[in-house]
Order: C-alpha cells, then structure tokens, then sequence
C-alpha cells in the first residue's frame, strides 16, 4: 500500500500529537477543513483542540508559536505557502533565532514550508526560501526529498529544541510514493549518497534530487557514472559527505530549485572550494533557477527551474572539462 | 466525423490524480457545452469534467472508482467539423495518448542523444597546459614534475591531462618492471629539466689535436686533453667574459671569477669538479690539482668546496667514442664545451698539393641562446682552437 | 534584594493604601535608578542606548503589582516600574545596561531588551508589536496545560500600535478570547512623530470596540487612576472576560533616548495637566491621604539611591564578556551547529 510525501508528513503530525501533549498545530485552514494540502486531514477531529485555526496572520502565528514554546510546548506552524513566511519574518528571524543566544532559552518550534514550484503556481506560490532562512544564525532548515525523509525528519524537528524551518516540497505530496514508512533514519544534519557514482558529484535537496537522478540515469546510458547527494538538510550542511564524495569524483554540479544569488548551490561550491580546491580536477559548477520571479506559464516556468534535461546538459560540459 | 478527448484536468496545485466517482451520461448520449460529464473527487473536493462543447459521447476509457492521473484520456466526444476546428483537434490540450502521462517513478523511455564530444573550451582552462588543482596535489603526493607527465595523452578539454588520465598512466607502468632511481639520477634530472627551460643551441667546428698530442707526449705527467681545453676555455673567457654571463631579468651578470668546471663520470651520474682561476694559472700548475679532482670525483668524494660556482663546463665526450653532442649545459651556466673524440683523416695540403693525415675532433659549443649568438659562440670556439692548436700557450 | 522593595500585594487581599504605597515605592525606585542611569550615560559608563521612563512610572508600576507570580509579562522600552514591580531586579538591570557577562543576557543583548523568560518576565526585540502574539502563545500554552487564573500582560506605546504585528496580535487574542491585557502608554510622541502623524482616529481606545475588546481610558499621570484601573482589568481577564486593551494618556518626560533631546515637543503640552509628573502627583495624593509624610518620602528616596547606587557599582565591577571565552553557537543544540565559522 503505497503513501505519498503528504500522508507521511500528516502520519507524523498524527504520531505526534498521540504520543507528545506538547505538540499542537496552529496554522490558516488546518482545522476542520484539513489544511491547503490536506497535511492535517482528519486530525483536528482526532485532536480537539490541539489543531487551530488561525486567522491570516502569519506575524502572529509565529508570536503564538514564540510565547508556547518558551512556556514549554512544541507548536508545529503551518504556512500555506513558503511564499507568505515573509509576512512573519520578524518573528522567525528576529525573535525565534535570537531567543536561546539572547536569553539561554531554547525556542522548539517547527514552521512548515510549502515550497517549490509546481506548473501554473506563479511568482507567489512557487519559491523555495530556504537560503534565506539558512542565511539567519539560530535556525535549522530542513529539506526532505523522499517520503521517508518527510516522515522522518518532521519528527525529529519535532524534538529539536531549536527552531525548524522545514521545508516541504509541494509537487512531491502526491507524486513520490513509498511502499512503507520507515523505522529507522540518518539524522538530521547527515546527508544521503541518493546514487553512487564515479565521474561527478551532483550535490543538491528536495525535489532536485529526483531531477538528478533521473540525469543520473541519461548520462549512465552514455558510460557515465553521476553520484547523487541529497543534502536533506541545508543547514546544518553535511560539508564532510560533500567532500567525500567530491574526493571520490573530483567534479561537482550544485543543483538547486530556488533563485541563483547567494543561494544554497553557492554555500556548497564555497565550501568545496575554501576545504577542497585540490579535489578539484575541474572548476565546480552551479545550476539553479533563473534570476527571475517564478514565471505562471508552464512553458516558462519549465524552463525557469532545473529539469533533468538542463541538468544532464550541464553535466556534459563538467564531465567534458 | 471528427472526434476529441476528454481529458482529466489539473484541479489543484500538486494534485497528481483524482478519482472517477460517478458516470452520470452513458455512451451514446448528447451532451452541451461546459456540460459536467464525469465527476471525479481529489483529496481536496469533488469536481466535473466538463466538455468544451457541445457532442455525442462515443467513448469511455474509464471505470468508476478508479483513480487516474492528471492528463489522462477518460473518453471521446464525438463533435462537429467546426466545433472540432474551434477547439483544437486535440481537445485544446497537449496530451493526447495515455502513454505519455507517466507519474515520477515511472522508468525513463526517452530517446537518447548521442554524445557531443569536443564541447568548447573554456578560455579560462588554459588548454593542454592546465593542470588542475586535484592535479597538482596528486602530483605533489607522487613526487611527480609536469615533465614526467610529457607522454601522458590528456582527454580533457583542450587536450588537458585529466586525473583519470594520470591514474590509467600510472596504473599502466605498473605493468613494466621498475628500479628505483638514486638520489644522484634524481638530482641530474630536475637540473637538466631546469636547465632546458632555455631556449639552447650547439654550434661545432673541427680542431687539429696533432699539435695538442704532440705536446702531451713530450711531459713526463701527461695532462688529460680535458685540461687542455679547460686551459684554452679559460683563457679565452679571460679575454672576454661576457659570453659565460648570465641572463636574469633585463640584465647580463658578468662573471666574478674565471672557474671552469669539468665533467667527471661517477656511478649513475656525472660531477662537475671546479678548477679555481683556471685562467690565471699556466697548465702545468693546475695538473696536480686537476689529477686530484679527478681521483675525488671518481671516488665521490668531491668535498662541497671543490664543486659549484664555475662559470663554464667541459665535457670531454671524445672518451666516450662520441665524435659529436649537444650536451646541456648546467642550469646555473651559460656555455658548455665539448670535445669529440680524435680521428685520423686525410687533409688537402694546399702546399704539398696532396693529401696530409691530420688528427681531427670536434669541437662543440652549447650555450643558452638568451645570452649569445651563433656569431659570438662560434668566435669563441676559433679561440678555444686556435690555443689547443698552440698548446705552449696554455 | 533591595531594601526599598516591598513585597508583592494582591488585589482582594491587601487594602488599598498598603497596594498604592507599595505601587509608589517601585515608581519612586525606578526613577531613582534611571536617573543614575542617566548620569552614568552621561559619563560614558554606558555603551549604545538609555532609554527611561520618566512620566509612565505609575502607569507600568500599577501593572506590575497587579500580576502575580505564574502571569506572563512582556514589558516594553519605559517600563523601569512594572519589571522591578514583577520579577526585575536593579542588579540584572544594572547588569544588562553595562554588558555584565554575568547579566540575564551575558552581555549579548542590552539595556531594555532583557528578561527571564522561564520566568515569564519576556524579553522584548526591537520590532514593536510581535509581543502580543507571543504573550497570547504562553497564554495558549498555560490554556492546553489546564492551567486557571493565569494573565499575560504587555506594554506598548502610541507608535506600537500602528505596527501589522500589533493588529494581528491584538486580533488572534480576542479570536482566542486569551487574558491578555495590552496596555498602551499613549505618550504623545514616537521619537519625533506626534499623534497626529501616527494615526488618524480620535483616540486609540476607539480600537477596543473593532477588535471586540473591553477598553479603559485612563488619565495616566494620576496614580491613583492608574492602580484603580488596572486592578479592574487584570481581574477582569483574569475571571475569563478576554482582552483588555487599556489606554493611558500622559507626557514622554525625556527624550527618546538619552541622545535626544526632544525639542519637537509641544510646550503647550509640557504645561497642561497632561505633562504633570505622576511622581509628584503620587506625592500630593499620599499626602492628602495621610498615608505618609515628608519625612517618609524622603528617607524612601534615600533609600531608593542607596540601592541603586549599590546596584551600579557592583554591576560596574563584574567581568565584561570575554570573545574568546563565547562559545559562538546561536542553537542550544551544539551538535547542529556548524564550528567551521567559529574558528579564530
């Protein structure tokens, strides 16, 4: 029996509210109506009162979030869109990231994300925000790319006593299936060899990881051999996985979903380049989406973010270098 | 007439299928435009289908109950010419058969291209000549010089070396038998690699050894020719030094001393014993100290002192048999003379109108090109013959 | 602890008189305190902002003595009297204005921005307004916990109160129908921007009604005033009747900061009732009262700076933060901290 990316991340929430009464779920529709995606379905009948309904009002979901948390709850918010987490940055940047360094005490909230472009989402319900959240010191950003992962990762979040951004992929909810929820896990901060190789390291999170393995694939037709890591966590970044592989291949591709400038592929190709320059056997490339607002058309907005296609297209030229 | 699918639309972000929960029209049966004839549910509400004009149902492809993917054909209107042509002939959609919707793990079926071999090189690569930073450290790490690398074919770009270039050329010497090499053979070879990062030149002339042998038959120690030529060598340096300057940066730097070094034979290498002043001094007083230089450098055990700082070399290559070389000269050196070995031939004497049999050898000059010309070298090499040719002058 | 603080008094079981005199004494600690602030300002003693409270003393002191020890306060930039009047204390203030490693902040964070927040003393950020929701959210906390009679209380200017953060708050709250008392020191002036400039209602009490809150408008410069209300308001969040937004008029005494001199100020405002200094009106009323005499008052105030005094000396001599000793490490989590940028 198969579960997709948003059931696991909804048997979690169920797994959590069961067993911990410290954990509640505040966010715009996730009551009765079961959230935007459907990620709370059924779970404020199961709960009373432990899933609210907030009104739209993401500054004061975090507050809310901020003031349970240092009274000693575990608050999971759910943004409708990563798109709106703006409207609340203050909190999230300014007030959950600076409590436990400016107070000594620890802030354990949890902020999911709907992130990540689906066709005809537009500017506003598309954007992956995680380098923007990863740039604040006092956050964790998480970016599960498999079912497994959502499970797994949103649970640890959970027991994290530091705030988590967690970043959902909203075009894997229905579309990766797994047979099974897992039992066991890496954890969070470790990233995941997705496909082992020989010739080039592709290091990259969430829904690009299923792109790059399936470039993975096209370029094994022609003799090629790509390794694959999934991050699974932006920050903290597994730099030494990163240069284990890199040590193995000598070349790297960062690939990444959201806008180009000072995003999660830079941090990655910093870093190689700063600990790993003599890995190197060719100068490290990046591929990300175009340095413009997500586009609404299909046929632009397939062009705007990385596809298997332009990924393959960028391995050639690493792989011929 | 002419037929167009219903197909199954995208009814919310991120929703990937939905499920056909009613039937209400059977096939056969007229329906209008924006009709809802099949009402499927998604995991957020319960919707129709609707058809985007007006036609006869002649076709369903689905079951109720069943779930089926966004883009997926569920039945065929039966429609009027203009009707078809106003909506498209596909239905005003792109997809059209039902293998094509295929979900994310659906195994890849698509038409490869072929590899494009030979992309552009990027100017910054630099070429055959880049090595990469993984490159070096491997390099580093093996004691190798990118001179080692000479006969390693590169993939890259450019016709750079590749790591796996180096490590397929390594791998495959693995193959051959190998001895190592002694610090002497180590130490020879990073000075002749130094050494030929300039751009060098040999000229050569014959010289007449009759006087030369004639006057070593008449000592009762006999001088080894080298000396002779080192005599002769330091002589004309004397005379004019600059063509055993160096070159560094725009400038020549004259020499301070005239010290003339000699090639020595030892195991698996060659020194180069100095003899100090060699200008300053006539032959037969250098003889015993060039006798003992000798012995040393055989035995190594050249002290420090008696090595280095000479301003140029001979290379007495004539014992070898080798009537002719282009030797390199050492890499803190300028010139390097050599002599071939001696042989006897006929010369055409003008006076006798006959020919004469004269002892013959060649001698060579290399020297770095930077610094002197085939003029200068060869004005050199008439004097070095012109005194072994004079022998009571040395 | 200080001499000069009395112990907390409950409405309902201390009389009237014991509550006001307690109140004065904290209104009378916090501007002694501040003024020795001011002077160590002045003398360069102190690095980044001072910020006082001068004229909301009995405004924030009248809050204070009416929470009790589970209540949540998140107290705002002028609000000297109502932290000492709650968990506060002049050595953790003296330590925070001078960056003491020993500080509630260990020097990482200063002057108005501390607090305990295990103890439900929360520490305000910069951005004004978001301490409405937070307060709601320990409310809601206590709410799941089953825990009754609780308040939660927050501090907010004029200007605050034009802020997003501010609205949704103040609306979650009443959706939430929290106990949360919001108090609103309507001091004329946001920095430079008068009223006029900051919003264009007749006055800010009118916003009770269109958030569905119960509201109080109260001469802020009358002590007795101030302890009267705030009694009624805390007690009535306190029996379940939701928000409370209180709004207080009075005068800014001093400049923004201590590095401003507040000449945009309307004199015509500084000589009506509304720029009288609540210090000296406490006195009248205390007088009047018979509850005490100048004799009284003034060794109060001797003691006031006594203990103020000590609080500053000995928070002058603590160990300043050392970089070297930081541990540089924003999460409570070490393990998900990342040491590559750590290194010196």
């Amino acid at each position: 029996m198969a579960i997709t990316y948003l059931e696991a991340i909804r048997e979690a929430q169920a797994k959590l509210l069961a067993e911990d009464s410290r954990v509640f779920i505040y966010g715009q529709d996730v009551g009765g109506f079961g959230g935007a995606f459907k990620a709370t379905k059924g779970l404020a009948q199961e709960f009373p009162g432990r899933v609210l309904d907030s009104p739209i009002s993401e500054d004061a979901q975090m507050g809310v979030a901020i003031g349970a948390a240092l009274e000693g709850m575990r608050p999971i918010v759910e943004m409708q869109f990563a798109d709106f987490s703006t409207c609340g940055l203050t909190q999230i940047v300014n007030h959950a990231a600076t409590m436990f360094w400016r107070t000594n005490t620890p802030c354990p909230i949890v902020v999911r994300l709907p992130s990540g472009g689906t066709a005809g989402g537009g500017p506003f319900h598309s954007q992956s925000m995680e380098a923007l959240y990863a740039h604040y010191p006092g956050l964790i950003v998480m970016t599960p790319a498999t079912v497994e992962d959502a499970y797994t990762m949103l649970l640890e979040a959970v027991a994290i006593d530091d705030p988590v951004i967690f970043c959902e992929h909203k075009y894997l909810y229905y579309h990766l299936k797994a047979d099974a929820l897992p039992t066991v896990a890496l954890p969070a901060g470790k990233a995941r060899i997705a496909r082992q190789g020989r010739d080039a390291t592709i290091v990259t999170y969430s829904a690009m990881v299923h792109e790059s393995i399936a470039c993975a694939e096209e370029l094994a037709t022609e003799g090629w051999e790509v390794e694959v890591v999934d991050l699974r966590s932006v920050k903290p970044m597994d730099t030494d996985t990163i240069l284990a592989s890199v040590a193995r291949t000598g070349r790297l591709l960062a690939v990444g979903e959201a806008f180009p400038w000072g995003g999660v592929t830079a941090e990655i190709i910093t870093r190689v380049a700063t600990e790993a320059f003599h890995l190197l056997d060719a100068p490290p490339m990046r591929l990300n989406a175009k340095d413009t607002p997500v586009p609404y058309h299909p046929n632009l907005w397939g062009t705007h973010r990385p596809t298997a296609r332009a990924i393959a297209a960028a391995m050639r030229t690493l792989l011929h270098t | 007439m002419p037929r167009i699918p219903l197909i199954m639309p995208q009814l919310g972000e991120s929703i990937a299928e939905a499920t056909i929960v009613n039937l209400p029209f059977k096939v056969g049966d007229e329906v209008e435009a924006d009709q809802d004839v099949i009402e499927v549910e998604t995991n957020k509400a319960t919707l129709g289908v609707t058809t985007p004009c007006r036609g006869k149902i002649i076709e369903f492809l689905v079951e109720p109950q069943q779930s089926y993917p966004v883009g997926y054909v569920l039945g065929y209107l039966e429609v009027s010419e203009e009707d078809a042509v106003r909506v498209g002939a596909n239905g005003g959609t792109v997809v059209e058969t039902n293998a094509d919707t295929q979900g994310y793990d659906a195994p890849s079926s698509r038409t490869i291209l072929p590899t494009i071999h030979g992309l552009p090189v990027p100017a910054h690569l630099g070429g055959g000549g880049y090595i990469s930073p993984r490159m070096k450290a491997r390099m580093n790490e093996l004691g190798l010089q990118a001179a080692d690398l000479a006969g390693v074919a590169g993939s890259g770009a450019g016709g750079r070396v590749t790591i796996e270039d180096l490590e397929g050329f390594l791998s495959r010497l693995d193959e051959h038998k190998q001895t190592s090499a002694s610090p002497m053979r180590i130490a020879v070879a990073d000075a002749m690699r130094r050494s030929w990062t300039r751009p060098l030149a040999t000229v050569g002339r014959p010289v007449l050894l009759d006087m030369l042998l004639n006057h070593r038959r008449k000592q009762t120690i006999k001088p080894g020719p080298t000396l002779y030529a080192v005599r002769a060598l330091a002589i004309a340096l004397s005379e004019t030094s600059a063509p055993a300057g160096r070159l560094i940066g725009g400038k020549i730097v004259h020499p301070k001393a005239v010290d003339v070094g000699f090639a020595v034979e030892a195991e698996d290498g060659v020194l180069v014993p100095v003899l100090r002043n060699a200008g300053a001094a006539p032959m037969a007083e250098l003889l015993p100290r060039y006798d003992e230089l000798v012995e040393l450098a055989r035995q190594r055990r050249l002290p420090p002192s008696a090595q280095g700082g000479s301003i140029a070399t001979v290379t007495n290559f004539g014992t070898f048999g080798l009537t002719w070389a282009t030797p390199i000269p050492l890499p803190e050196q300028t010139l390097l003379l050599g002599l071939g070995a001696g042989k006897v031939m006929p010369s055409w004497d003008k006076e006798k109108e006959a020919f004469v049999p004269v002892t013959e050898a060649g001698l060579t000059l290399a020297f770095d090109h930077r610094v002197l010309d085939g003029g200068a070298a060869g004005r050199l090499l008439a004097r070095v013959a012109e005194l072994l040719q004079s022998p009571e002058k040395l | 602890m200080s001499q000069s603080a009395p112990a907390t008094v409950e409405a309902g079981i201390t009389d009237f008189k014991t509550r006001y005199l307690a109140t004065y004494r904290w209104m009378l600690l916090a501007r002694v305190f501040e003024e020795k602030l001011a002077s160590l300002y002045r003398g360069g003693k102190i690095t980044g902002g001072v910020f006082l409270g001068k004229g909301q003393e009995a405004l924030s002191a009248s809050i204070g003595v009416n929470l009790r020890d589970r209540d949540i306060f998140a107290p705002l930039i002028r609000d000297m009297a109502g932290r000492l009047a709650f968990k506060d204390t002049l050595l953790d203030a003296a330590r925070t204005y001078f960056g003491s490693r020993l500080g509630p902040m260990q020097g990482r964070d200063g002057n108005i921005h501390r607090g305990r927040p295990k103890d439900g003393y929360y520490a305000m950020i910069s951005h004004l307004g978001v301490m409405l929701s937070t307060v709601a959210g320990g409310l809601m906390a206590r709410r799941f916990r089953g825990e009754k009679g609780v308040v939660g209380a927050t501090c907010i200017g004029d200007g605050g109160t034009s802020t997003g953060s501010f609205h949704e708050g103040l609306n979650m709250a009443a959706v939430e129908k929290l106990p949360l008392v919001v108090i609103v020191a309507n001091n004329q002036y946001a920095y430079s921007t008068p009223n006029n400039r900051q919003y264009a209602c007749d006055d800010l009490i009118q916003r009770a009604v269109g958030y569905g809150v119960k509201g109080y408008k109260i001469d802020g410069t009358n002590p007795r005033a101030c302890l009267e209300t705030l009694t009624e308001a805390v007690e009535t969040a306190r029996d379940g009747g939701g928000p409370q937004l209180v709004v207080a008029d009075l005068l800014r005494l001093v400049g923004h900061g201590e590095h401003d001199d507040a000449h945009y100020v309307n004199h015509a405002l500084k000589i009506s009732p509304i720029g009288r200094d609540c210090l000296e009106v406490a006195k009248e009323q205390i007088l009047a009262e018979g509850w005490a005499n100048e004799t009284q008052l003034a060794s109060w105030r001797e003691q006031s700076q006594a203990d103020s005094d000590e609080a500053c000396m000995s928070a002058l001599r603590d160990p300043q933060p050392d970089p070297r000793r930081e541990k540089w490490c924003a999460l409570s989590n070490e393990a998900f901290s990342e040491g590559m940028y750590n290194d010196t």
